[in-house]
Order: C-alpha cells, then sequence, then structure tokens
C-alpha cells in the first residue's frame, strides 16, 4: 500500500525544477530548526509531522484520481498508487508552519483573547495568506512542468491551474491550522498532544473531506468546475 | 463528471474507511482518557529578530520573502513575466499584512 520510488529519469525534469526543490529543502530545514531551538522536539514534531502524513494521502489520492503528475523528481513517496515526491510533501509542512505563525502573528495583534474565536480567526488568516502564495507557485509550477494537470479538466482556471486546486490549498492549510492550534493550547500533556496530533489527522482528514466535496459541488452545480 | 480526490475517495472509500474510522476512536480514546493539566498557558507569540545591518527582520517574514523572490526570478527567466507579475502582487499582501500589523505595534507602543 505504501512504498518509496527512486526516479532514474531526470529527463522529463521541468525547467529550474533543481532550483525549486533546492528552494523548498533550504526553506524546510531552516525552519524545522527554528522550530526545534523554539519550540522543542515535541512541538516541532506536532507542527511537521501530521501534515506530512495528511498531505501523503490527499496529494497521493490526487495523483492516483489521474487529475494531475508530478515529473521529474528524485523520491517518491506513494499510497494508492499515486506516485507523490518527497519535497512535495515537505513543501507542505513548510506551508503550514509558515502561514500559520503569519496569521497567529497577524490576528494575534488585533484580536488578543485567547479562545477559540482567536483560534478560527487565525486559521482563516492562514488559509488566505496561503492561498496568495500559492496564486504565483502552482501557475508556474504548471508552466515549468513540475505539475502538470490533464489538460481535459473542465471550470474556471487560473492561468491552466483549476480554480479548485486553490480551493483545496485554503481548506487544507485552514482545517490543519484549526487541528493544529486546538491540540497545541489544550491543557494535555506533551506526550499526548503528540499522540492526538497524529491520530486526529483522521478528524481533520473527514472534516477537509467533506468541507471540499461540498465546495466542489456547488462548484460544479454553478458550472464553475 | 470530472474525476477529483473527492471523487476518488469516495470509489475507493473502503481503503479510506478502516484507516479514518480507527484514527476516530483511537483520537476519541486519547481525548477521553487524557489527564489535564493546569498549566497557565499565556504565552504571547513573539517571534525572533535577525539583525541584518540597519534592519530588524522577522524571521517568517524573511523566508516568505526569500521564497517570493525566488519565485518571481524564476517566473521571469522562464518567459512567464506577466502570471509571474500578477501572481507576485497578490503574493505580497502577506508581507503587507505582516508590516501593517508591525507599523500598528510601535504606533501603540509609542503613544
Amino acid at each position: 500500500m505504501f512504498f518509496i520510488d527512486f526516479n532514474q529519469n531526470f529527463e522529463e525534469a521541468g525547467k529550474f525544477l533543481s532550483l525549486f526543490i533546492g528552494l523548498i529543502a533550504i526553506v524546510w530545514l531552516v525552519l524545522v530548526w527554528y522550530s526545534y531551538k523554539k519550540y522543542g522536539p515535541k512541538r516541532t514534531i506536532i507542527y511537521f509531522l501530521p501534515i506530512i502524513i495528511a498531505t501523503i494521502f490527499v496529494e497521493s489520492a490526487g495523483v492516483a484520481s489521474g487529475r494531475y503528475v508530478y515529473p521529474g523528481y528524485f523520491i517518491y513517496l506513494s499510497v494508492f498508487n499515486g506516485a507523490v515526491p518527497l519535497i512535495i510533501i515537505l513543501g507542505w509542512s513548510v506551508n503550514l508552519f509558515l502561514f500559520m505563525n503569519m496569521g497567529r502573528y497577524v490576528v494575534s495583534k488585533i484580536y488578543q483573547q485567547r479562545n477559540v474565536v482567536q483560534i478560527i480567526f487565525i486559521a482563516l488568516a492562514a488559509g488566505l495568506l496561503g492561498l496568495c502564495l500559492d496564486l504565483i507557485e502552482d501557475p508556474i509550477a504548471h508552466h515549468n512542468a513540475w505539475w502538470v494537470w490533464k489538460g481535459s479538466i473542465a471550470g474556471i482556471k487560473f492561468y491552466e491551474v483549476p480554480i479548485l486546486n486553490f480551493i483545496g490549498w485554503f481548506v487544507l492549510i485552514f482545517f490543519m491550522t484549526l487541528a493544529t492550534l486546538l491540540i497545541e493550547r489544550s491543557r494535555f500533556t506533551e506526550n499526548r498532544k503528540v499522540l492526538l496530533s497524529i491520530t486526529s489527522i483522521s478528524v481533520t482528514g473527514t472534516l477537509i473531506f467533506i468541507a471540499h466535496a461540498a465546495i466542489s459541488k456547488l462548484f460544479f452545480l454553478a458550472g464553475l468546475a | 463528471m470530472e474525476n477529483t480526490i473527492v471523487n476518488f475517495i469516495v470509489e475507493n472509500i473502503f481503503l479510506f474507511l478502516p484507516v479514518g474510522l480507527t484514527g476516530i476512536i483511537v483520537t476519541l480514546f486519547l481525548y477521553f482518557t487524557g489527564k489535564k493539566e493546569n498549566i497557565e498557558q499565556n504565552e504571547d507569540v513573539v517571534f525572533d529578530e535577525w539583525f541584518l545591518p540597519k534592519i530588524r527582520v522577522n524571521i517568517l517574514v524573511l523566508v516568505y520573502l526569500f521564497i517570493w523572490i525566488v519565485l518571481i526570478m524564476i517566473g521571469v527567466f522562464s518567459d512567464f513575466v506577466i502570471p509571474t507579475v500578477i501572481g507576485g502582487t497578490i503574493a505580497v499582501i502577506p508581507l503587507i499584512a505582516t508590516m501593517l500589523v508591525r507599523c500598528r505595534i510601535k504606533k501603540s507602543k509609542v503613544t
């Protein structure tokens, strides 16, 4: 069900792919090191591991469904026969850590009360900030063939990237931020928080699935996707 | 209808269901059997700042700026100028948001 594959055929690698891989690798190392130094190993696991596991499933399902492929990378991970580059999975953990903390920084200065409402505002801000970066990243990825969408996909597109992809980015970052902050601010022991952060992927994943399915349905009914 | 990720999951529900249900049951067990600590949590969000010559930079803003610059460079050098300019302009919003908040904090400290 789960396997790791090493690609030997680099001829299919898109333009500037090595630069993109280098960018994500550097940023991931810097942020993991920063999180480890500032928050310690357990918090770092809570921030980085659940999103890595969640996106292996989500991205692998995306590839296996035949909507898109990631050609030319070196290391691939796969569940359900959908090969996803390791660096893309690490990129998702960068997205969550970066936008959750930027959202926290912005919201906590505007709305100071530490309650569930603040967590929802932070998750909304994180999702929106992530969406802003995605609007430059994904069209460039598609243009340079780092990530190729099937040409026949209908609906509204932003430079060949379907609108549902951007909705997916927002929904994933929103719910993962929500889950991470709820666990982080709970009064459980640190070990329990680590365990909860991993097992709760199933709960968060179900919510992401329901939200994305509902939004997709609305878009299909409106003829937008 | 297009085959979306949602359709794929529905078609393969017998793969996802056991994993999902097991996870939900374990989560509920961990949640209801966990001992809660009485620790006052009021840590404020303070991000480390790196001191470049004459400029104090928030580490997260610096990382975001680095990603933004590299993506702009790749977009421009791969002859994808207009989408890069449009996407790049939208992608500046997070930087502006954090800078505005910083200005607001500085202003409130002065007054």
